[in-house]
């Protein structure tokens, strides 16, 4: 635990820095896109938040088969706060998504199965915090969020694959376009680099409000327990 | 009847409702549009009907008439077989010739009136570097 509020402090520091220095480098240094124009900078915001939430949903799958497994509630903290985490940037990616297709697609919003499915994550993780205030046990409330985590996080490989198995209004991958048999990244260094610093950054981002919610996550439990030693 | 079997036969009449809704979503879902070559091999199946097609805008087939905001322009996936397309509308910022586009209308005697026009965008990006002198450069002329 003490570990844990040291590495809070110092994300506390680098976090925000690395990602004002990503801002300098996106908006100064980067090269305007030849097609999109201004209108391109908001991938280094969309693409690092998909980021965010597959690794904070695979985090809340991960350790909800741990708890279900080993039934340590320290697991279903973690859990709770990375699904937390990863709702919240879900709803960016949704929101810079539909800011990026008005200028460029001509709507804010198709119901095709990219942007389907991406609703469906987030409407699936918003009914886990739903759940997760209609119980009243602790372990059993535990016990059920595990389980939809699990099953939640399974709506990822889909909305991943979805450009690829059906056809969309959204575009195929950038990243992991597959260009003579080998995945090679559809952008130019220039463009590129930026895009793989901001997604470190994010992810630093998303270390400290991983651990900084998990502490206080650990201190309400506690604080509770006692609580309810002393009216016994 | 007791009450249990009542619940039996009302949940398995739900789970068929949504089944059959999902299945139908489905479809809608996962094929977002249609292709000119499916719709012209099959005219009769696309009448009378809203639907979507998805396809490149043939180069030399653009007419823009800004006065009457009126696009008209011929989508095709091979430069062979082409659908004609009028559009009453302002042409999207991103529009051009060989873009690929998705449009949602009807067939009319042979040529799909668009109600919505949307651009589909590639997953190619580019900078060209004699388009953009210097970064700062254009950033203050964006501010001014």
């Amino acid at each position: 635990m003490d570990s844990a509020a040291r590495w809070t402090a110092r994300l506390e520091i680098i976090a925000p820095l690395t990602l004002f220095a990503c801002g300098l480098w996106v908006f100064v240094f980067t090269p305007t896109e030849t097609e999109q124009g201004f209108v391109q900078k908001i991938m280094y915001i969309h693409v690092p938040s998909v980021v965010v939430t597959y690794l904070a949903f695979f985090v809340t799958f991960a350790l909800g088969i741990a708890y279900l497994w080993k039934r340590l509630l320290v697991f279903d903290r973690i859990a709770k706060v990375s699904a937390e985490i990863g709702l919240i940037f879900c709803a960016m990616v949704l929101f810079s998504g539909a800011i990026w297709g008005r200028p460029t697609w001509g709507t804010y919003w198709v119901w095709d199965a990219r942007l389907t499915t991406t609703l469906l994550l987030f409407l699936i993780f918003l009914g886990y915090f739903l759940l997760r205030l209609s119980v009243q046990d602790r372990e059993k409330e535990a016990r059920f969020a595990s389980v939809l985590g699990i099953v939640g996080f399974l709506d990822i490989p889909i909305v991943h694959k979805s450009v690829e198995w059906w056809r969309t209004l959204h575009q195929p991958s950038t990243l992991f376009k597959v260009q003579e048999g080998a995945a090679k990244p559809a952008m130019p260094a220039e463009l590129l680099y930026p895009l793989l610093a901001s997604m470190f950054a994010m992810l630093l981002f998303y270390g400290y409000l991983l651990l900084l919610r998990w502490q206080m996550e650990e201190n309400q439990d506690q604080l509770h327990e006692e609580l309810a030693q002393r009216v016994i | 009847m007791k009450t249990r079997h009542k619940f039996v036969i009302g949940g398995a009449a739900i789970f068929v409702v949504l089944a059959a809704l999902s299945v139908q979503g489905l479809q809608e879902m996962t094929v977002y549009f249609y292709t000119p070559q499916e719709v012209l091999a099959a005219p009769t199946n696309f009448q009378e009907k809203t639907i979507r097609i998805g396809a490149l805008v043939q180069p030399g087939t653009v007419e823009w008439d800004a006065r009457s905001i009126r696009l008209a322009f011929h989508i095709t996936e091979d430069s062979i077989r082409s659908i004609p397309v009028i559009y009453e509308g302002v042409k999207p910022d991103m529009f051009r010739e060989g873009q690929g586009v998705v449009v949602e209308g009807r067939m009319e005697n042979g040529i799909f009136e668009a109600q919505q026009l949307l651009v589909k965008h590639s997953e190619e990006y580019k900078v060209d570097h004699n388009q953009v002198a210097s970064k700062v450069d254009y950033y203050k002329s964006v501010i001014q």
